[in-house]
């Protein structure tokens, strides 16, 4: 135990007086800040109030002069983007504004229910005919009620009837967890596959510059395996509190400019899912840790760790990717998806997505924790024994079996 | 303090590298284990090291299981290496103190190492901006630093030049008359002769031989002369087979048995025009040559 303590010491040591390491962590932090600046910064260059001068030009044209006005009072009040103009002279200068970029798009319409809807460069996203269509079907019911004898008010109130609606959410609500769950997936994927890689590419430098020779006959390796392990995952949670804390400081610094749902929702994270996302995060971390850190020690040169870690990088890559598919496709209860929150590897990110965009029973989570826990703790005792043969050996890296027979072969 | 090796075995999967291994060092006295590469030291020195036990077979220290918890094994790898990015007071106190020192005490005691191999001046540079003779002297610290009871140096004079060499004999000299137990394992005969009271000669996972040198050497069996000449060839022909050149030009006569010594040294000196005839004394180089080269 005091071995433990004084190896965590001198890892933590080391990742501290690493350059690069905290180069990466105020660079971090500083990117955080300018994105959340970047709202206050923009509108202090911008005084006063955006004028319709600056907005795209979108053109209204129609033979009937009336329809041309009413269509351009309702375009108007429909499309804030724009500076909504009545077009002047032919169709084919219509088209010429458009093509040299003076006018953004243009509606031509025949009639109240026909047009033609101009514009240089369609994009993906243009919604302005969707928006168009419901417009112009207002403008034509409003018509017909008032030709069938109703008041242009009468009409207007009938058009803009309002339906109150509530929703009554007895779960969760998916929409709102899923961001949160999404950023705690893709952290617990970031920082495994990170650290991960650095506690093997640790082990197997110890092993090839040979310090290994002292430090096998100065400590154990239990006390090795688990100093190294809990030290990068202290370094690993480290830096996500420093990125996720200054974003959090950052963000409540600028929240006025900051009117993101999103964002909102990010950081309004109800207490009990933080604790899960702890207890999934800090477990999920320390069993794959422990995994590459035997691999490592089974490596006998720098240049074989990237090979050495596939295996269980691919199982990785796949479960992160089982539980992000069925995240974004809302089927977060799928077989496949409870199968995988009860087997110890997959279960930090598939239990936790479960218990953010879906109901699970109390003792469902109970069972994965205690799982993981169990096998993080089996994990651990048998990547030091893997350790311990794998330090002592050089050259070709052992087979699988073999480490796992000499392991398990009677002392 | 006396260690003790009886009969330890100990096999990798198929492979058996000790069988029954046993061999006495005593507090005070140098002790010598040599053997050819692959012959089983470094699994021997392991086993002491509690890195891995034994299969069969016991460790004592003065007739009792050694309590690692208390005694202090220091260690000088063959394959040396530490952290190369690593500043040297930062790695030689980490490894102080992983051996039970306090923080403070380490940091004491490397100063004192540092100072005593006159590497100060590098106390707080990398590792890997030292040179080779220079790193195995930070190495030696890693070995010595927290005052063990037991220091085990694996070929520790390889790589350093004489002036270092004679610096690192008077480290081991001084080790030695503080009563540890120093175990040197090495394939420079000479430091060998020099320092060990008693060695033992490991061959393909056995003791060959072990004891007192003295006594090895005592104990060689008597039936080879030395003759000095400058008129070898005559005694060549007449001998045949049973005479042979050495490097430094004398001739090696193997008897037929140590009997036939004296009759044989009374024929040379009557017969031929020599300046000296003796018996043949084994050097430990000989003696290695003859009981560790069995090994194939």
């Amino acid at each position: 135990m005091k071995q433990f303590g004084k190896i965590l010491k001198f890892e933590l040591k080391g990742y501290l007086k690493n350059k690069v390491f905290v180069g990466v962590t105020i660079f971090l932090v500083a990117a955080i800040a300018i994105a959340m600046f970047i709202p206050n910064i923009i509108s202090a260059f911008k005084s006063g109030v955006t004028t319709s001068k600056d907005l795209p030009v979108m053109l209204v044209y129609a033979e009937d002069e009336t329809l041309s006005e009413t269509v351009k009072e309702y375009f108007t009040q429909a499309f804030t983007g724009y500076n909504v103009k009545i077009a002047d002279g032919t169709l084919d200068d219509i088209k010429s504004q458009i093509t040299s970029g003076n006018v953004e798009c243009a509606f031509v319409l025949n009639s109240s229910s026909s047009y033609a809807y101009y514009v240089n460069n369609l994009n993906m996203r243009d919604s302005n005919q969707a928006i168009a269509n419901t417009v112009l079907q207002e403008v034509y019911r409003v018509n017909a009620m008032i030709q069938n004898g109703l008041s242009p008010e009468q009409a207007k109130d009938i058009m803009s009837v309002v339906i109150e609606s509530d929703t009554m959410t007895l779960g969760v609500d998916q929409l709102k967890n899923y961001f949160y769950t999404y950023i705690m997936i893709f952290a617990l994927y970031t920082v495994i596959m990170l650290y991960g890689q650095l506690v093997a590419t640790n082990v197997a430098s110890e092993k090839s510059s040979r310090a290994m020779e002292v430090l096998i006959t100065s400590a154990k390796p239990t006390s090795m395996m688990f100093g190294k392990v809990f030290a990068s995952c202290i370094v690993g949670f480290t830096q996500l509190v420093l990125v996720f804390g200054s974003a959090l400081l950052f963000y409540n610094i600028n929240k006025a400019q900051l009117q993101n749902p999103v964002i909102a929702s990010i950081f309004d994270m109800p207490i009990n899912l933080f604790i899960y996302m702890l207890v999934f995060f800090v477990l999920g971390f320390l069993i794959y840790a422990f995994l590459y850190g035997a691999i490592g020690s089974t490596a006998s040169k720098l240049e074989d760790i990237s090979t050495m870690v596939l295996p269980v990088t691919f199982f990785f890559i796949i479960a992160f990717m089982v539980v992000l598919f069925s995240m974004i496709g809302g089927n977060v209860n799928s077989v496949l998806m409870k199968v995988f929150s009860y087997i110890p590897f997959t279960s930090p990110m598939a239990m936790f997505t479960r218990i953010c965009m879906s109901t699970v029973a109390w003792y469902e989570i109970f069972i994965s924790i205690i799982i993981l826990i169990g096998s993080t703790v089996g994990i651990g005792i048998l990547s030091a024994k893997i350790y311990r043969v794998g330090v002592l050996l050089y050259g070709t890296p052992p087979k699988f079996t073999k480490i796992i027979r000499e392991v398990f072969k009677k002392q | 303090m006396i260690l003790e090796l009886n009969n330890i075995d100990k096999s990798f999967g198929e492979k058996e590298v000790l069988n029954g291994v046993s061999f006495t060092a005593e507090g005070g006295k140098a002790f010598g284990l040599l053997g050819r590469n692959g012959a089983g030291k470094t699994t021997s020195i392991r086993i002491i090291m509690n890195v891995f036990p034994a299969n069969g077979g016991e460790v004592l220290l003065n007739g009792k299981p050694i309590d690692y918890n208390k005694i202090g094994l220091g260690y000088l790898p063959e394959e040396r290496g530490l952290y190369p990015k690593k500043l040297i007071i930062d790695q030689l106190a980490y490894f102080a103190e992983l051996k039970g020192m306090s923080a403070k005490e380490a940091v004491k005691a490397v100063d004192y190492w540092l100072d005593r191999l006159g590497m100060t001046e590098y106390r707080n540079k990398r590792l890997d901006t030292l040179s080779k003779g220079n790193q195995q002297k930070i190495q030696l610290i890693t070995a010595l630093a927290h005052n063990p009871h037991i220091v085990i140096l694996d070929e520790p004079f390889s790589g350093l030049d004489p002036v270092n060499a004679m610096l690192l004999k008077d480290v081991v000299k001084e080790q030695i008359s503080q009563g540890k137990i120093v175990l040197f394992s090495s394939h420079q005969m000479a430091y060998i002769e020099e320092f060990c009271d008693s060695i033992a000669i490991l061959s393909a996972g056995r003791v060959a031989i072990s004891g007192d040198l003295l006594e090895i050497k005592r104990n060689y069996v008597r039936d080879k002369l030395v003759v000095s000449t400058t008129k070898p060839e005559r005694i060549k022909s007449d001998l045949g087979e049973a005479c042979a050149e050495r490097e430094d030009g004398t001739l090696l006569i193997q008897l037929a048995s140590p009997a036939e010594k004296q009759s044989m040294m009374k024929r040379i000196v009557e017969t031929y025009d020599i300046d000296e005839v003796k018996v043949f004394e084994p050097s430990l180089n000989d003696i290695f040559v003859e009981y560790a080269g069995a090994q194939v």
